[in-house]
């Protein structure tokens, strides 16, 4: 009976133990690009088949939830900014000299035209908070299968990410619909050196049910845990010609 | 030849009698062919303000644009296709137009609109745009004096985003190349009136839509539409353009594949038409049938004589078939000798309307007829054939009766 227990007890615990495993390498994903605080130079190339461009922009962020990106060029919309603080998103347009709120609805839908979504490029989910894990061994990676938490208001019915053992750094990233098919999958390549962290500089997401689509994101520069203002998150700097 | 001399005279022999033919006849081409143009002519008018308000008569799109309409099918190389359709001598004139879904800021308020973008003076010789402007002035390609580009906006849209000539208006879409197209317009003309239903549609020229969506060619626009010399040219002209624009992926349609609800309601219509038409074409067969009975009636014994002398029955048939026809064509040079300078009359001054019809601020007052081969021979082929038709009966009846009761008959 004892040796029931016992069997049982390390049985659970190893399960929890891997669970925690998984929890942390998860969270070790949501902070790979965030820290306390970063500033990075990203250039982000949409392709698709009607047209293409390419977009430069400077992005600041805060924890987990605020986010404060600026577009440098082209031109035509240079000074198009984006902010996100907790839940609350605005997009401001200088031509027009605008804020313009994102309703949540709207979180899901592409950001400036490319495939990432309003959602993805502020990073409002964070996968720790609103999924739960699993993990597979798969020899040379580790496999982890996140399934939405109760409470969480995602498209996604699983997301899977493949993360390199040795380095442990994401290679890829699949997200699946209610019907469990592959929607979109982000790889993760060109692995840099920025300051003391290692990381993949470039980002491609291929959305599986548009042929001909692609955008891939590349940090050009990056810093974490660095002194910045904390006006920055605000929309008065949002407004604030440059 | 005997039989054409017999029936010619015949008809001279009883003056009276055929002259109540030929009235009655007459009468009912004439009115045959007046009612025909004047219907020909107000659905003409109707087609004419309802395609001149936006359609035009024939439209050109890249592939399924009418079906499922996007930003990215455009017409290539537009500017060749115009040049091209301008040669046509049955073209009037040609509106290029690009579209964009657009949400649009007034002071304090935003609703969805949609932007078009036009070329002013194309425009306004397809269609009444320039005419439905009611307030400011209409369109030009140029920029305003506070260097914004001048946009017009319809009546209900000013009102609902509760602004008016010279206020800013803003619009957000989004850029042919996926970026967030935004920019100011400055309101320089309101389109339509409080009365007139218009869509919640905003005009800027051409380049400004270009530069407004960030579209780099000027040789790109969504929509062909052309203004033909006559409504009724569409159809064909289409199908004889389709045939040439085929091999790049253009489709052209006729106002009646655009707007087919409006044309199935006009055909319903036109139906209902037609059955009150071939109600007096009834009445006046059975007139018909009534003085030629009542002749072949009279001329009983002049039959009986006939048969008597041994003419054949299928020749006093003919005889009489033939003097129906001669008198069928008689009353309508007759009939159409008087209807002619009516319709001309009616299609060049027409009728006043009590109630005229507006649409979009462009009001039609009068009810014009209009002639063309449908009006003209329709009457004439329907009287020469009812005529033919209620013949038949006492022909057949003159052929068939015996030579003793014809002689008995008073």
């Amino acid at each position: 009976m004892f040796k029931l227990s016992l069997a049982l007890f390390l049985c659970f615990s190893s399960y929890v133990c891997a669970d925690q495993e998984a929890h942390e390498l998860l969270k070790k994903m949501d902070e790979l690009y965030r820290s306390d605080n970063s500033t990075s130079m990203m250039t982000m190339q949409i392709v698709t088949p009607n047209w293409q461009r390419t977009l430069q922009m400077k992005s600041w962020t805060r924890g987990m939830d605020d986010t404060f990106i600026r577009v440098l060029s082209p031109a035509k919309d240079r000074g198009v900014a984006t902010l996100k603080i907790d839940r609350d998103m605005w997009n401001y347009l200088p031509k027009i000299n605008k804020v313009i709120k994102v309703p949540p609805s709207m979180m899901m839908g592409s950001w400036m035209g490319s495939d990432f979504s309003n959602d993805d490029l502020v990073r409002e989910v964070s996968l720790v908070k609103e999924y739960t894990v699993k993990k597979t061994d798969e020899d040379k990676s580790w496999r982890l299968i996140l399934t939405p938490k109760k409470e969480t208001v995602t498209v996604w019915a699983r997301i899977e990410i493949v993360i390199e053992k040795k380095r442990l750094l994401p290679i890829e990233q699949i997200y699946f619909n209610e019907k469990g098919e592959q929607v979109r999958t982000m790889t993760f390549s060109d692995i840099k050196k920025f300051g003391d962290r290692t990381l993949p500089a470039t980002m491609t997401m291929q959305p599986l049910n548009k042929t001909g689509h692609k955008t891939i994101i590349t940090y050009e520069t990056a810093q974490f845990n660095t002194v910045i203002k904390d006006n920055i998150f605000t929309l008065r700097h949002l407004q604030k010609r440059f | 030849m005997l039989t054409i001399k017999l029936a010619y005279r015949n008809i001279l022999r009883h003056r009276r009698r055929s002259a109540l033919t030929l009235l009655s006849m007459g009468g009912a081409c004439f009115l045959l062919s007046t009612m025909i143009s004047m219907t020909e002519g107000s659905y003409s008018n109707l087609i004419n303000l309802f395609t001149g308000d936006f359609t035009g008569h024939v439209q050109i799109h890249q592939g399924n644009y009418l079906q499922r309409p996007s930003l990215y099918k455009t017409i290539k190389n537009v500017n060749k296709i115009i040049t091209e359709l301008e040669k046509d001598a049955l073209v009037m004139s040609v509106a290029p137009r690009i579209f964009a879904p657009s949400l649009a800021y007034g002071k304090d308020k935003t609703f969805p609109a949609k932007v078009i973008g036009i070329d002013p003076a194309r425009e306004a010789a397809t269609t009444h745009l320039r005419n439905k402007v009611h307030a400011g002035v209409y369109l030009n390609n140029g920029l305003t004096d506070s260097g914004y580009a001048p946009a017009m906006i319809t009546y209900p849209l000013a009102k609902n985003l509760h602004i008016s000539l010279g206020d800013e208006l803003v619009l957000i879409s989004q850029g042919i190349d996926g970026s967030i197209a935004n920019d100011i317009f400055l309101i320089t003309a309101i389109v339509g009136k409080t009365d007139s239903a218009e869509g919640m549609n905003i005009y800027i020229s051409l380049n400004a839509m270009a530069s407004f969506l960030s579209i780099t060619s000027e040789n790109e626009v969504h929509e062909l539409a052309i203004k033909l010399k006559h409504q009724n040219l569409a159809l064909t002209f289409a199908q004889q353009w389709q045939e040439k624009l085929t091999p790049r992926g253009l489709n052209v349609d006729p106002w009646q594949v655009v707007e087919t609800a409006f044309y199935n309601g006009m055909q319903v219509d036109k139906k209902s038409n037609y059955v009150s038409l071939a109600v007096i074409i009834f009445i006046v067969s059975i007139g018909v049938l009534n003085t030629v009975l009542m002749g072949t009636l009279e001329r009983t014994r002049e039959f009986g004589v006939l048969k008597a002398i041994g003419t054949q029955p299928i020749a006093i048939f003919k005889l009489i078939m033939l003097e129906s026809t001669f008198l069928a064509l008689a009353s309508c040079v007759a009939g159409m000798i008087f209807a002619m300078p009516l319709i001309w009359w009616l299609s060049q001054v027409g009728l006043t309307l009590a109630q005229p019809i507006e649409m979009g601020g462009v009001k039609f007052e009068t009810m014009r007829a209009e002639l063309n081969a449908f009006s003209f021979f329709t009457p004439i082929i329907v009287i020469i054939l009812s005529t033919l038709l209620v013949s038949l009966y006492p022909a057949i009846r003159a052929a068939r009766i015996s030579p003793l009761q014809a002689l008995q008959a008073v």
